[in-house]
């Protein structure tokens, strides 16, 4: 059992320490008024010194006290409760043979949980569906005592993942044994990549800018490329995912196969009327800026799937970055996206790190407690106390 | 206002056993209880002179006459009565008090202590006039005897107030044609302003008997200060800052020194001296004036 403050910057309110100290200091230099009329028999030469002595020493003791515990309670002072159950966790997570599991694992008497929401127990079935794996060793991470041990289990793939090494606030045991996690299922690689066009009668003439940047791309052997180019009547194949709409504002299923998860980008802008401002804007979060800082196209969210929008028709006219040599990159990446970030890894690149000062806050809380309630109780009566001493006569003089 | 309020009661019953009495013979016409220096004829014996031409023929004593073949006139001490003037010092320096007793001022006490002498006179059939001396002049109320000028005495008494300094010497002329000679004269002052102590002086010196009450507080005589203080002269407005425990001895011992100062000047003027402290019976004095231990001492 130890003590500890989670905020010792509350400490410097101890400074307020010199408060009472100066009050009850300031009263010792007045100087008490007399009449007297012996006056010239009294000896001038003697000045009153000032002396550091306190008035109501008790009462004065009891105000530093009190405010020394006020700012205790600034401080916010925890007591580390003893830990006395589940000193061991092992963590399986879902897809991992138990038997293996079993066999790898050498802690006796541990506390056996899946690695899941809310921990279900081992006797459970395993939790099925895609887990925030690294999420969930954070969270339990923070939440056992910080001198619990732990074990997690894991299959050799591990998905769930955030970009990120886990990084946990104590050393762990890893246990990798043979199995697999289920993950999302990751999209088929593509050898052909085929962009359907869909353009208005007005707008045909410029799907030839569409068919020269495909002619760019695949000169520069960035992979292979199709254009599907068709009037804006002819529906779309079942494998498409990525659009281009010119000339007009996206149909009704347009939109809805957007929303079941497709790429699509529009070229017309709908012209806000009411605006002042009538430059060319693109609706969405901006993803292309011109060297002025203005935005060419901007993508939305639309159910799964995303909007981009030109700021303006896809025509030297009215777009002359048409023209540019880098077009076609910029089209690329209009459609497709920047690539996801890995959710499946080998575990054993996995291995979490340990960074002690990091999350060390957290766990503590999670293993004290707080010495609130009782400070402010004791604070209460202190206060209590020092009315009844301040009220009380002064002194029999 | 009457006088029980200004003589507690056992002030008053200690009072019984006092008289008033004048070192030397008191002067003026009529029966009183107090020796006379005049002699005549009357009641206690005092020498046969021998017959001068005119005497008056009645008051040889013819059997000595007789025996001695020679006149001798018989003279006889007369009694005569007393004038008892109370000169009560009212300036701002009298308001001083204790802090122990806050409603006891010095003035009070000499109230109290006037009050008692009015007592005493009043039995005695003796004549009393009082004095107060304040920033305006004195005040005065001529002596006679009687209750009926002892209330009008005690409400004169009633009535002061504390103002103001001792008054300039010109405004004390008119004192000299009403405090006759061969008069007692008791001063209730705190003699810190050397004028007063000039008074007393100069009272004795042209044969008025003078009695002093110096008022003291117990203040003044202890000194129980400690800490810090601001001593405050009502009367000039001058003031000391000093460290009061750090004085205490200086000041008794430059006040002891003051005091007996004035008690020798006083002695050798031939004037009684006491001195009253806030803190004792106001009949204290008097009681060393005319008690049965100065009697005593005195026999």
């Amino acid at each position: 059992m130890s003590f500890a403050l989670l905020a010792p910057i509350g400490l410097t309110a101890l400074a307020a320490l010199a408060l009472p100290l100066l009050i009850h200091l300031v009263r010792r230099i007045e100087l008490r008024t007399t009449v007297f009329a012996a006056l010239r028999w009294i000896s001038e030469r003697i000045r009153p010194r000032r002396r550091l002595r306190f008035e109501r020493p008790w009462l004065l003791l009891l105000r530093l006290a009190l405010l020394a515990l006020l700012a205790l309670l600034l401080a916010r002072p925890v007591i580390d409760e003893p830990t006395v159950a589940k000193p061991a966790w092992v963590l399986v997570a879902p897809g991992t043979d138990l038997g293996a599991a079993r066999a790898a694992v050498s802690i006796t008497g541990a506390e056996w949980r899946w690695l899941a929401p809310g921990f279900p127990a081992i006797e459970t079935p395993a939790p099925s569906g895609a887990l925030p794996i690294a999420s969930l060793l954070r969270e339990i991470d923070g939440d056992l005592p910080r001198d619990a041990q732990l074990a997690v289990v894991v299959p050799e793939q591990v998905a769930g993942l955030d970009g990120e090494r886990p990084r946990l606030s104590r050393a762990i045991e890893w246990h990798v044994v043979p199995g697999r996690m289920s993950a999302a299922p990751a999209l088929p690689e593509r050898e052909t990549v085929e962009w359907s066009v869909r353009y208005a009668p007005s707008a045909e003439s410029r799907v030839a800018y569409l068919r020269a940047a495909i002619a760019a791309l695949n000169a520069r052997g960035m992979g292979h490329y199709k254009l599907d180019a068709q009037r804006d009547n002819v529906p779309l194949a079942a494998t498409v995912r990525e659009l281009v709409w010119l000339g007009s504002a996206p149909s009704q299923a347009v939109t809805a196969w957007i929303e079941a998860g497709g790429t699509a980008l529009v070229d017309s802008a709908p012209v806000d009327t009411t605006l002042v401002d009538t430059r060319p804007r693109a609706p969405g979060a901006p993803i292309w800026r011109d060297a002025d800082g203005n935005v060419l196209a901007g993508v939305q969210a639309l159910g799964h799937g995303r909007l981009v929008t030109l700021a303006a028709a896809l025509s030297p006219d009215s777009f002359p970055r048409v023209l540019d040599a880098d077009f076609p990159q910029h089209l690329l990446e209009l459609l497709q996206g920047s690539p996801a970030a890995p959710a499946l890894a080998s575990a054993d690149a996995l291995r979490p790190s340990t960074t002690p000062s990091g999350t060390e806050h957290s766990a503590r809380l999670a293993s004290t407690k707080p010495l609130d309630p009782w400070l402010a109780l004791l604070i209460a009566v202190l206060i209590l106390v020092e009315r009844i001493v301040a009220t009380r006569s002064p002194e029999r003089r | 206002m009457s006088s029980a309020e200004l003589i507690p009661s056992d002030v008053r019953a200690r009072l019984k056993k006092l008289r008033l009495r004048a070192r030397h013979g008191a002067g003026g016409d009529g029966l009183g209880q107090h020796a006379s220096r005049s002699r005549g004829a009357g009641l206690e014996f005092v020498q046969y002179r021998a017959y001068e031409p005119g005497d008056e023929p009645r008051r040889i004593d013819w059997k000595l006459f007789a025996r001695s073949d020679r006149y001798f006139v018989r003279e006889s001490e007369r009694d005569s009565p007393l004038t008892l003037w109370i000169v009560i010092d009212a300036s701002a320096s009298m308001a001083q008090c204790d802090a122990a007793r806050p409603a006891w001022s010095k003035l009070d006490a000499a109230k109290a202590i006037a009050a008692c002498a009015i007592e005493l006179a009043l039995r005695q059939g003796d004549r009393f006039g009082l004095i107060t001396l304040a920033a305006g002049g004195p005040a005065l109320i001529a002596a006679d005897a009687g209750a009926r000028h002892r209330d009008r005495c005690l409400l004169e008494l009633e009535r002061i107030a504390c103002a103001g300094e001792w008054p300039a010497e010109p405004a004390l002329r008119p004192l000299w044609e009403r405090v006759l000679p061969s008069s007692l004269v008791l001063v209730l002052s705190d003699f810190f302003d050397d004028a007063s102590a000039e008074l007393a002086l100069r009272f004795a010196a042209a044969r008025r008997e003078v009695l002093t009450v110096q008022m003291l507080s117990a203040e003044e005589r202890d000194f129980p200060f400690t800490g810090g203080h601001r001593f405050l002269d009502v009367e000039n407005g001058q003031e000391r800052r000093v460290e009061a425990a750090a004085v205490r001895s200086n000041f008794l011992e430059r006040f002891v020194v003051a005091r007996k100062n004035l008690a020798r000047r006083f002695a050798a003027g031939g004037i009684r001296h006491a001195e009253y402290f806030l803190d004792t019976a106001p009949d204290l004095p008097l009681q060393n004036f005319f008690g049965i231990v100065s009697e005593r001492v005195r026999a």
